[in-house]
């Protein structure tokens, strides 16, 4: 009975294309490229070393951990770790070889392993991912953290106090829901000016039934400055993983992430700076007196910005640059100070 | 020093039930059981269930009248008794005269307050003793009425002691540091290869069974398996409420007898594993150094951030001072499986220190305290009897399907290790350890 059925998803198969339409149809992944569905049964660890190995072969990076999302995932699971024992010399039915097969191969035309299972966790989060939004990195998890921990640490903010925090650059809208979900008197103004990343926000916000809390409007910063100001006065966090690679870095990176993820959440211009500044910028505006910037950085930027803000942005003041869990200096923290005009007076 | 620890702790004593006041627990046939309920006002409570018919027990489990018959302990009720008058009309009789009495007298007033319960529970149980010996003169009644309504009235009055009587001793019993805390259980494969690895990822769900049992939480911390379906060790962290206190006595070498599945010849073979039970300290009670622990992670090389996708977020940290290390690979986000090896780290340090500590005071025990290092032999399971055997205590039960469930038989196992465990804690108490030679 069951070898029926699989023989039939066989022949099925082989007259499908399985590489993803659209808009990367070029890189489309041909069917032939993926080796045969097995002809008889095989378990699910058999499964994952097979496809291992063909990832290995065909240079897909991490083939392991490719291999064992995905069939994690297609078992119930988040890790092959987290899998119940015994699950993994279970057979697999045909119906999750088939899925197994059909999701390993878009794996193989290097789609990311969170596109292919079309989600991913974020922190306490499981968020749905959607190609070409923007892919949230770990180092995000703890931009997170020090705005979270500011929180508490600071004064008055016991229940009442309404604080309003603004995202630039929302994607999945990682960050925002995060905030929201640890902070329950927090509300958010999440923009993007990705069409997608809006959408994906939403939907993710309604998901985690904290649309509520959530403002999310399609906007750029960089043309629409006057909207957002008009959106948002008296914030009292304003945060952000914006753009920020080099421009000249953008071709050195791994088709991962060239060819699946929107550029316009990667590129950040020829000093990776373009949006950070302009953030920068409107930022006084923005915050509330004594208002936090907490940003995602490349490793190069902090002197750079403390810098530059020190020139050019008065009444920010450039707090402290925090590393990230592997030493690398990747957060910039700022702060809103009114008196620093009047202490610049003073000493002229 | 035993009283004065007893003394420090008696506030949180009422927590400290012997064996724990849950319903159906001990319904299993396998054990030989004495029950006895009574009907008036205290139908809410189960009686303890004392363990004395059963005919495989070797060890010792006292009953509570037995415990009370003892003369050590009405001695020492009656010691504990003088001296709360004795501070209580010290702490009454007002000013003190120079400066050096006024600690004493502080600490008298603090005993006074620290014993109030237990003496208050020593008078009411002699209110009801002597209430009993009232009516058992009316049970020679002649008229039959009367000796009914004394008999019905006996029977209340003789469960009423028996309450007293254990609320006594729970009142008696110190808690431990650690009773109050979370755990995070160890597993560890021992001798016998492959089918001690098998057996280690059994008794690793029985716990976890253990667990949803009692309606604790149970997150998997770290899980390290071979290709074959067997674990080389796990670890677990399980919170809720009297984790600790009822799992502490799982820790030690489990030994399993039995035919293993790849055994061609039908041999049967012996293994082992090891249970550490550690219990999870809270941020404030032990803190560690951030600048002692070395954290890797795969996105170490390279640019990290924007520039690379990887989807690997494992996380080891290493305590360079001492060399511990734990790792996390349960999780799909790299903060959270931080969260877990930390977790995994402080535990792991927190049982060397605690070992440091206590393991003076616990040496002359039968029942030891697992935490790390104990390499006694507490356990067998042997499946071709289908019989469980503690070692510690002589107990064997039988179901080793139902055991391994983690439900009501472990339950019972560990009730009667808890029981055995407050009686040595008591014996240590009253200063009878020397003379328990048999």
């Amino acid at each position: 009975m069951r070898k029926i059925s699989l023989s039939a998803g066989y022949t099925c198969y082989g007259c499908r294309s399985v590489g993803p339409k659209g808009l990367w149809g070029y890189h489309a992944v041909r069917s032939c490229s993926a080796p045969a569905l097995p002809a008889g049964r095989i378990t699910a660890r058999q499964a994952a070393d097979l496809w291992e190995r063909h990832f290995a072969e065909r240079g897909v990076t991490e083939p392991d951990h490719s291999s064992h999302y995905i069939l994690a995932y297609l078992l119930g699971a988040k890790t092959i770790e987290s899998l119940e024992q015994g699950k993994l010399t279970e057979f697999l039915s045909p119906e999750k070889t088939e899925q197994m097969w059909k999701l390993c191969s878009k794996r193989l035309s290097r789609m990311p392993v969170q596109y292919v299972i079309e989600e991913w966790d974020f922190r306490d989060l499981t968020l749905k991912m959607k190609p070409p939004v923007f892919i949230p990195r770990p180092e995000t998890e703890e931009l997170v953290e020090l705005v979270l921990t500011d929180l508490q640490m600071k004064p008055g903010t016991e229940v009442g106090t309404q604080e309003t925090c603004l995202e630039v650059g929302c994607g999945s809208g990682a960050i925002s829901l995060s905030l929201l979900k640890s902070w329950p008197q927090l509300k958010a103004i999440a923009v993007d000016q990705s069409q997608d990343a809006v959408d994906l926000t939403g939907e993710n916000a309604l998901r985690l039934g904290l649309q509520d809390r959530l403002q999310i409007h399609h906007l750029d910063v960089m043309k629409d400055a006057e909207t957002v100001l008009s959106l948002c006065s008296s914030v009292s966090v304003l945060v952000s993983n914006p753009p920020y690679l080099f421009s000249e870095d953008m071709t050195a990176l791994e088709p991962e992430v060239y060819r699946f993820e929107d550029h316009a959440a990667l590129d950040g211009g020829n000093d990776g700076l373009e949006v950070i500044k302009h953030i920068l910028t409107l930022a006084p505006q923005i915050l509330s007196d004594h208002g936090r910037v907490y940003l995602e950085v490349d490793p190069r930027h902090p002197p750079l910005i403390q810098q530059w803000v020190e020139v050019n942005v008065e009444e920010m003041h450039y707090v402290e640059t925090r590393h990230d869990i592997s030493g690398r200096p990747r957060f910039c923290i700022l702060r809103k100070e009114k008196s620093n005009k009047d202490h610049k007076l003073d000493l002229d | 020093m035993a009283f004065r620890r007893a003394i420090h702790l008696l506030p949180r004593g009422k927590d400290c039930v012997y064996s724990l006041c849950i319903p159906c627990l001990h319904t299993s046939p396998n054990a030989i059981s004495q029950t006895v309920r009574f009907p008036q006002h205290h139908c809410g409570r189960t009686t303890r269930t004392l363990h004395t018919g059963t005919p495989l027990m070797v060890a010792k489990i006292l009953s509570v009248d037995e415990l009370f018959s003892k003369k050590s302990l009405q001695e020492y009720l009656k010691k504990t008794e003088a001296e709360y008058n004795e501070c209580l009309r010290a702490a009454n009789s007002g000013v003190p005269e120079e400066q050096s009495s006024e600690d004493t007298l502080m600490s008298k007033r603090t005993k006074v307050s620290l014993l109030a319960p237990l003496i208050q529970s020593i008078r009411e149980l002699d209110a009801k003793q002597r209430e009993m010996a009232e009516t058992e003169a009316l049970l020679k009644d002649e008229d039959p009425a009367l000796r009914e309504l004394a008999e019905l009235e006996s029977e209340g009055c003789l469960q009423e002691i028996q309450d007293i009587r254990q609320e006594i001793l729970n009142l008696l019993i110190p808690e431990e540091e650690a009773d109050l805390s979370d755990l995070v259980l160890e597993v560890t494969a021992g001798v016998g290869g492959q089918e001690a690895m098998l057996f280690t990822n059994e008794v690793f769900h029985m716990y976890q069974g253990y667990a949803y049992h009692h309606g604790w939480s149970f997150d998997i911390l770290e899980y390290m398996t071979n290709d074959l379906g067997g674990v080389r060790s796990a670890l677990a962290s399980i919170s809720g409420s009297q984790s600790y206190k009822r799992m502490k006595f799982e820790g030690g070498v489990h030994r399993v007898q039995r035919v293993p599945k790849t055994e061609k010849h039908g041999r049967m073979h012996t293994s082992t594993m090891t249970v550490a039970i550690l219990p999870q300290p809270t941020e404030i009670s032990f803190t560690i150094n951030s600048k002692d622990l070395k954290i890797e992670t795969k996105r170490a090389s390279g640019a990290g951030g924007q520039h690379v996708n990887t989807t690997d977020s494992a996380v080891r940290i290493v305590h360079l001072p001492t060399g511990v290390v734990a790792e996390c690979q349960q999780e799909r986000s790299q903060i959270k499986n931080k969260e877990k090896a930390m977790k995994a780290l402080r535990a792991k340090l927190y049982s060397i220190k605690l070992e440091e500590e206590t393991s003076k005071r616990y040496n002359q025990r039968k029942i030891q305290i697992g935490t790390k290092g104990r390499s006694e032999k507490i356990r067998t399971y042997h499946f071709p009897q289908d019989r469980i055997t503690d070692h510690r205590i002589g107990l064997t039960v039988h179901d080793m399907k139902n055991f391994l469930l983690g439900e009501d038989l472990l339950e019972e196992m560990n009730s009667s290790l808890q029981e055995f465990s407050n009686q040595e804690t008591l014996e240590e108490l009253l200063g009878e350890n020397n003379q328990q030679g048999s």
